[in-house]
C-alpha cells in the first residue's frame, strides 16, 4: 500500500507523514517512509540523521562516469541499485529514502530512468510506503511509482491552502497519477471555527478524514526542533493521525 | 532439482531485499569487504562445495561478516573470456534463493540473508549447491563446477585483491571491445519526448551522448526493461568502416526516426552525422575557417570559436536534427579510439576548453596534445590560428593542400574561403564595422533556375540592422 502525502508547503505534510509512521510501527509491517520533496524535513521529524540522499548518489555517478571513473565492465544499474540501497536509513521500525536535492545542470534522463526502476522494484519489498511528497507532483510522478493507493492532501485553514488540495487533485488527473481515494486531511483548525472550515472544505467536494488541532506541544516540539515521533501518546494530535490511518486502512 | 535446499529456490524472488530489522546477517557490502569471481580452470571436481569459515549457524545476529565466492568451472569449449558473462549471473541466480539477498558484482557485492531463512535451517553451503545447480542449466557448457564460500577475513582478504587483478584484466579486454567485435549494437529513444527524431545508437566505441549509458548499460537495460526505450540493433552489413556506417543501423534510425533520418556515420560530423538530442556532454563543431573541429561543453559558459555560446549552438543542433559539420557526444567517445576517425580524429580537433582537455588528456596523442589550443589560449579564429602556427598543429598541413586543390575548380561546387580567414573583429568597410548579426548552420537562399544555394556554416555580417513593423 502507497500512501502518498502532499499539501502546499508548511501545512503540516510532515507531520502528518511522520506520524502515520509511528502509527503504524504498531502493525509490524515493513515500512518505507520516502522523503520526496527537497524542502521538508522528515528524517529530523523522524528523528534519523541522513548520509547520502538519492540526489546525493545520483550526482556522483555523474561524475564517475564523467571521470571515466567506473570500470569498463561494469553496469551503471548494479552500481546505482548498491548505492540508493546504501543511503537508505534504516531503523527497527522502518526504512527512509530521501529523494534529495534536485537535478543540476545536464541530462538526467537515462539515471532518471534507472532509478525509477529500481526504486520501484525496492518498494515493491515494503508493506507499506509512506511518502512526504512535494506539493507540485512531478516527483511522484517521475520518480516513484505511479500507482499511489491513497493520497493525503494536507491543507490548514486558509483559503491558499484549501485551493492547492482542490488543484492537487485535478493535477493528479493530468499527470495519470492514479489512486485509489483522495483525502482531505485538515490541519491547525481552533476548534472555534471548527464548522466554518469544515463548511468551505465540503464545497471543494473533497472527502475529508480527519481534523487536526491547533497543538501547542507540536508547536513547542517544533521550536525545540524535537522528533515529532517522541510526541506522546496522549497528544490529541497523535491520537488524530492513528485516527485518519485506521480510516485509511478502512 | 533443490530438495536438500531447506528454502524456495525461484526466479520469483530476484528483485528481494532483506530489511536491516528481518536480518539474521550482512554478508560483504559497505562494512565489510567481499567479491565474486568465476574462474574457468583445469581439473575442477564437479560437485565439490566447499565453506572457509563460520558457517551462519555459527554467527550472531546482527553480524557483519566478510564473504567470498569462488566458482571454478570447467567445459571443453568454455573460454577464459567468457569468465565476464557468466560472472554476472552470481547476482541474479543468488537472488533466486528466498532470504538471500545479493546486490552489484565484482569486489562491490552486498549480501543479507534474512532470519526466516536461517529459522529454515539455510546455510552457506546451500547456497554454494543452489549455485553450482543453476550456473550448470543456465550454462550447458559447463562440464563441471565447484563451488567455495569464504567467510574468514585473512582468506577473503586475499581473495578479494586476486579478483581485483581479474577484473582490472577483464576491464582492460572491455576497453579494448570494439564496434568490429559485436554484432550488436544498442538504440535508444528515451529522448523522444522532446526529440521526436533522434534516435542515440550505442556501440562499443560510442558512448550515448548524455554519457550516461554505453554498450554495457545498454546490454543490461534492454534485458531488465525489453519494452523500454533501449533495444537491440543488429549492426547488419558494414558500409564503411572509417566512417562507420552499417546498413541495419540505417534502417532501423529510419525506422525510428519516423523516416528522418536516412542515414548515419558514427564517427564523423559530415554528411550524415549522428543526431542529438539536447541532452549531449559536448558539440563537436566544424569551423570552415580553419578547416578544423571545435568542442564545447556544457560547462563552458563562455563564447566559442564561431561566436556563440555552447547554448546557442546546442539550440540550433538539437531536437534530433541532422545537422552537417555538428554533433553532439559525451565525453566519455572523446576517449575512444575511434573518436571521429573519419575526420581525422585529434589531428582535426583545433579548440576545446581547458577542462575538458584535461580530463581526456591522456587519450589525446602526446604528439598533438600542446598544440591543440583552449580558452586559456585564444577564443577567436585569429588566437587560435596564431596559435596553431606557433606550435605547428597538422591542420596547417590541411589547410594548405586545400588550397592548392581547390585552385583547380572542382565541379561539386563546394565553396571553401579561399582568402584569409574573415575575422569578425576584422570585419570593417569603409571604416564602418561590420558586426555578426546572424549565424546559421545552415543557410538556403531563395533561387530560381535550377540550382540551389545552401550556405553552411553562415556568419551574417551587417553594418546596420534595421528592424521595422509592416
Amino acid at each position: 500500500m502507497i500512501i502518498a502525502v502532499s499539501g502546499k508547503g508548511g501545512t503540516g505534510k510532515t507531520l502528518v507523514s511522520s506520524l502515520l509512521i509511528k502509527s503504524l510501527k504498531d502493525t509490524e509491517k515493513d515500512i518505507l517512509a520516502i522523503d520526496a520533496d527537497p524542502d521538508s524535513n522528515l528524517p529530523e521529524a523522524l528523528g534519523v540523521e541522513v548520509y547520502k540522499t538519492v540526489g546525493d548518489v545520483r550526482e556522483d555517478l555523474k561524475e564517475d562516469t564523467a571521470k571515466g571513473r567506473i570500470p569498463a565492465g561494469m553496469n551503471k544499474w548494479d552500481i546505482l541499485d548498491y548505492k540508493i540501497m546504501e543511503s537508505i536509513i534504516e531503523t527497527p521500525n522502518f526504512d527512509l529514502l530521501v529523494m534529495g536535492r534536485p537535478e543540476g545542470s545536464g541530462c538526467y534522463c537515462a539515471v532518471n530512468n534507472m532509478l525509477r526502476r529500481i526504486i520501484e522494484n525496492l518498494s515493491s519489498n515494503y508493506d507499506v510506503i509512506v511518502i512526504d511528497a512535494e506539493a507540485g507532483l512531478e516527483h511522484l510522478s517521475r520518480r516513484t511509482t505511479q500507482n499511489v493507493d491513497v493520497m493525503l492532501v494536507v491543507t490548514d485553514k486558509s483559503k491558499r491552502g484549501i485551493l492547492t488540495a482542490q488543484r492537487i487533485g485535478q493535477l493528479a488527473d493530468e499527470l495519470d497519477i492514479k489512486f485509489q481515494d483522495l483525502y482531505l486531511v485538515l490541519n491547525r483548525v481552533n476548534p472555534e471555527n471548527e464548522d466554518e472550515i469544515v463548511q468551505k472544505v465540503k464545497e471543494t467536494g473533497l472527502d475529508m478524514v480527519g481534523i487536526i488541532h491547533e497543538d501547542d506541544e507540536v508547536t513547542q516540539f517544533d521550536i525545540e526542533g524535537r522528533p515529532l515521533v517522541e510526541l506522546p501518546s496522549e497528544s490529541n494530535t497523535v491520537k488524530a493521525v492513528n485516527g485518519i490511518l485506521s480510516r485509511i486502512l478502512k | 532439482m533443490f530438495e536438500d535446499i531447506p528454502v524456495d529456490v525461484s526466479p520469483m524472488y530476484e528483485g528481494e531485499r532483506i530489511r536491516a530489522a528481518n536480518m539474521f546477517v550482512e554478508l560483504a557490502g559497505p562494512k565489510s569487504m567481499g567479491a565474486e569471481l568465476v574462474q574457468v580452470e583445469e581439473n575442477v571436481e564437479d560437485g565439490k562445495v566447499e565453506v572457509i569459515g563460520p558457517e551462519l549457524d555459527a554467527m550472531q545476529e546482527g553480524d557483519i561478516h566478510p564473504l567470498g565466492i569462488l566458482i571454478e568451472i570447467q567445459g571443453e569449449h568454455l573460454e577464459k573470456e567468457l569468465e565476464g558473462v557468466i560472472e554476472r549471473r552470481t547476482h541474479e541466480l543468488c537472488n533466486y534463493i528466498k532470504g538471500f539477498m545479493h546486490l552489484n558484482q565484482r569486489d562491490a557485492i552486498w549480501c543479507r540473508v534474512s532470519k526466516e531463512a536461517l529459522e529454515a535451517g539455510f546455510k552457506l553451503e546451500h547456497l554454494a549447491k543452489t549455485l553450482s545447480i543453476l550456473f550448470k542449466e543456465e550454462f550447458p557448457l559447463i562440464e563441471s563446477i565447484a563451488v567455495t564460500i569464504m567467510t574468514e577475513p585473512a582468506t577473503v582478504e586475499e581473495f578479494v585483491s586476486k579478483a581485483n587483478e581479474e577484473y582490472q584484466k577483464r576491464d582492460a579486454r572491455a576497453r579494448e571491445l570494439s564496434d568490429e567485435d559485436v554484432d550488436v549494437f544498442y538504440g535508444c529513444v528515451m529522448c523522444q519526448s522532446f526529440a521526436p527524431t533522434h534516435v542515440c545508437v550505442v556501440t562499443p566505441d560510442r558512448t550515448a551522448l548524455c554519457g550516461a549509458i554505453n554498450w554495457f548499460d545498454c546490454r543490461a537495460a534492454a534485458k531488465m526493461d525489453p519494452e523500454g526505450p533501449i533495444f537491440e540493433v543488429e549492426k547488419g552489413d558494414l558500409i564503411d568502416d572509417v566512417k562507420g556506417e552499417y546498413t541495419n543501423v540505417n534502417t532501423v534510425v529510419n525506422e525510428k526516426s519516423q523516416g528522418t533520418v536516412e542515414r548515419v556515420f558514427l564517427h564523423s560530423v559530415f554528411e550524415y552525422p549522428h543526431t542529438s538530442c539536447g541532452c549531449f556532454e559536448a558539440v563537436a563543431f566544424y569551423i570552415p575557417e580553419l578547416d578544423g573541429i571545435g568542442i564545447v561543453d556544457r560547462d563552458f559558459n563562455g563564447e566559442t570559436p564561431l561566436g556563440i555560446p555552447f547554448s546557442a549552438m546546442a539550440g540550433q543542433c538539437s531536437g534530433g536534427k541532422q545537422v552537417e559539420g555538428f554533433t553532439g557526444l559525451s565525453l566519455e567517445y572523446m576517449r575512444s579510439p575511434k573518436f571521429l576517425q573519419a575526420d581525422g580524429a585529434y589531428e582535426r580537433i583545433v579548440w576545446l576548453p581547458k577542462e575538458i582537455k584535461d580530463a581526456v588528456e591522456e587519450y589525446i596523442p602526446e604528439e598533438i596534445r600542446d598544440k591543440i589550443p583552449t580558452e586559456e589560449d585564444g577564443t577567436t579564429l585569429k588566437e587560435i590560428r596564431s596559435f596553431l602556427e606557433d606550435k605547428g598543429h597538422p591542420i596547417l598541413e590541411r589547410l594548405e593542400t586545400i588550397k592548392s586543390e581547390t585552385s583547380e575548380e572542382e565541379e561539386e561546387e563546394q565553396v571553401t574561403v579561399e582568402e584569409e580567414p574573415i575575422l569578425m573583429e576584422e570585419m570593417q568597410m569603409e571604416g564602418e564595422t561590420m558586426a555578426p548579426v546572424a549565424y546559421a548552420p545552415q543557410l538556403t537562399l531563395p533561387s530560381s533556375g535550377g540550382v540551389k544555394i545552401v550556405f553552411k556554416n553562415a556568419k551574417v555580417y551587417a553594418e546596420k540592422v534595421i528592424i521595422k513593423k509592416k
